[in-house]
């Protein structure tokens, strides 16, 4: 949970000084494998390699980490990263296979499980589809319906699997998996859109897909990641006309650190074709580093030129939405209750932060 | 961006130049402009303001560049264009005998680097790809022609220009000037920044769009003419279109600057 600063009130002006408190849920956390033991690919490391790049990147120098660190975390880091600075007070797991670059995967269900299962109050964990699995991949869903109870599936619809170097989400064989999941209850879909390199000859960051199944399938949620960046235009019009498509601020956010402008336009954009209830924040941890990430996006701004051109502000009740309100709806959450059962659960126990979330009850 | 040779290039083609020889090597700063020339397609700016050129070698009539993108998975259809781009750029230089470009640190490094150079299509380097690249390179054009439709339409507003008379323009009521573009409303004449508007036309040749001295000037994202009910969606619409480039260029000038640094690039 997030107390703003005096200074972010100030300036909304929406709330007296004395503090309003964010419940913050990470929508988009991993806790991944990327050891040199682990990789049986040469994908596998120039993934890994992007990905610290991105971190570099878009991460202030004092809080970088180095690529060892970075190939392979305990689940002790990631709590204390997640955790103990009251950054976040829950977290959703979206795990990404890539079994073809990674020997046991790169972070899946099962080893996410690690920490879901340790910390039931604190991770919502996410399973995954792959069409490509046929049959074998069918009865996994519903082992992972089975075994973790969830409520929704990340896909990453440009992992190589053998010859295969992707999928799409409005074809035959994926269709048969919505389907199932509509049937077992699944009905939320995250979907990894960034950067990817297949197909070849095509403009290879297509949105396309999400807008047929979402279409197809109005009872599911498609939360589509990183906005569709690079295609932030296509993935705005198409959300603009599907009510179920929503957007995750994972790669978008880190740019309140040292692209505030783009920032600006991107969050203006966002909030111009999908509104306030659509969009979740993530960090994408371990990607970026929610105890320093919250707090940079809480007290980003719009220029005066911007709400201007918007006519829209980052106010304090647009982020409470944005930080956790919208994903506790859709993963129905009850906030309220969840607070009363943080304050004493084992990671409250662990940091101390009882003043945390008692603070919090006195200020309801 | 680094060299050793273009120093002693520069100076023959001075010394060539003051005894009004026609010079026989392209000059480090004729190549450089080539490759300013070049776009990455998705960012619509130069290959050079992004700081992808590693190294220009010019040895008499022969010129190599090396070049590495922010990713190593960067989109090989991009990456393609980019590097037929540069060859093609440098080839047409009067003074330039071969040209070989190499793209550096790529998951298709190889491929790349030898089909460009071989001149062989994109499709037989990697026939796993169902076509050619120009279908791409033809979505992308049409998209930077829109995004740069965004400021130019701007440029009209300001300049006093209403909606209906914006989307009513032909080429031919368009004059350029150095300093500015003059637009013919009926019997007055108005007056607009030229630079918005040079930087639109050029993309929108680039596109095949506004060819003929009678074509409307602004179009849709499809190359139709603008209707008037759809004019305040749709430049809302170039908005959008202009930050997703902006937007990634900033996230593709963060990675290119972390990655430079890591492969020791600058």
């Amino acid at each position: 949970m997030k107390v703003i600063s005096f200074d972010c009130l100030a300036t909304t002006g929406m709330y007296q000084a004395n503090g309003e408190e964010i419940f913050v849920i990470d929508g988009h956390v991993h806790f991944w494998d990327a050891s040199q033991e682990n990789i049986i690919h040469e994908g596998g490391e120039q993934f890994i390699q992007c990905f610290h790049d991105y971190h570099t990147g878009f991460t202030p120098e004092e809080h970088e980490w180095t690529i060892d660190e970075y190939r392979n975390y305990d689940a002790d880091r990631m709590v204390r990263d997640l955790f103990e600075n009251g950054a976040v007070d829950m977290a959703i797991f979206q795990p990404s296979y890539l079994t073809d670059f990674y020997d046991e995967g790169f972070n899946t269900i099962d080893q996410n499980a690690e920490l879901a299962d340790a910390y039931p109050e604190r991770f919502i964990n996410n399973g995954r589809f792959d069409p490509r699995d046929g049959e074998a991949g069918l009865r996994d869903l519903e082992r992972q319906k089975e075994e973790y109870d969830i409520e929704a599936v990340k896909v990453y619809t440009a992992e190589w699997n053998g010859e295969s170097k992707g999928w799409r989400l409005d074809s035959e064989e994926s269709f048969e998996f919505l389907e199932k999941c509509s049937e077992l209850g699944i009905d939320k879909v995250h979907a990894h859109k960034g950067p990817t390199i297949r197909p070849l000859n095509r403009d290879a960051f297509d949105v396309a897909d999400v807008d047929d199944a979402a279409t197809s399938f109005p009872e599911m949620d498609f939360v589509v990641e990183h906005v569709g960046l690079p295609r932030l235009d296509d993935f705005c019009w198409i959300a603009a006309q599907e009510p179920n498509v929503y957007g995750g601020l994972a790669v978008a956010a880190p740019m309140a650190a040292n692209r505030p402008r783009k920032f600006g336009e991107i969050m203006g954009e966002l909030l111009y074709w999908l509104g306030e209830d659509r969009l979740l924040f993530g960090s994408d941890y371990a990607l970026w580093n929610p105890d320093w990430l919250v707090e940079t996006v809480m007290n980003a701004e719009l220029t005066d030129e911007q709400k201007d051109e918007y006519g829209i502000e980052l106010s304090t009740d647009v982020m409470k939405k944005i930080m956790g309100e919208n994903a506790a709806e859709l993963y129905d959450i009850d906030i309220e209750e969840k607070k009363k059962q943080l304050e004493t659960d084992p990671i409250t126990d662990q940091f101390g932060l009882d003043d945390h979330y008692a603070a919090d009850a006195a200020a309801d | 961006m680094s060299g050793s040779s273009s120093d002693r290039t520069e100076t023959e083609r001075t010394e060539r130049g003051n005894r009004d020889l026609p010079p026989t090597t392209p000059t480090r700063a004729a190549v450089r402009d080539c490759l300013d020339r070049v776009d990455d397609p998705e960012l619509d700016r130069s290959l050079v303001e992004l700081d992808y050129i590693d190294r220009i070698e010019i040895d008499d009539g022969s010129v190599e560049v090396a070049f590495t993108l922010p990713t190593a998975w960067c989109s090989p259809a991009f990456a393609w264009m980019m590097a037929t781009d540069a060859r093609d750029e440098i080839a047409a230089l009067p003074d330039t005998e071969s040209v070989r470009i190499e793209l550096r640190d790529h998951m298709h490094e190889t491929e790349i680097t030898q089909g460009v150079n071989g001149g062989d299509s994109f499709g037989s380097v990697f026939p796993d790809a169902d076509g050619d690249v120009s279908e791409v390179r033809a979505t992308l054009d049409d998209k930077a022609r829109f995004a740069r439709q965004y400021e130019a339409i701007g440029a009209c507003l300001d300049a006093g220009l209403d909606p209906r008379q914006i989307i009513d323009l032909r080429r031919e009521e368009l004059d350029l000037t150095d300093e500015d573009a003059v637009i013919a409303v009926g019997d007055i004449h108005v007056v607009v920044p030229v630079e918005p508007i040079v930087a639109f036309l050029e993309k929108a040749r680039a596109s095949g769009h506004v060819t003929d001295p009678g074509d409307r000037l602004f179009l849709t994202p499809d190359g139709e003419p603008i209707p008037r009910e759809r004019f305040d969606i749709l430049r809302k619409r170039m908005r959008l279109a202009s930050v997703n480039m902006g937007g990634q260029g900033a996230v593709c000038d963060a990675l290119n600057e972390s990655r430079r640094a890591k492969l020791d690039r600058d």
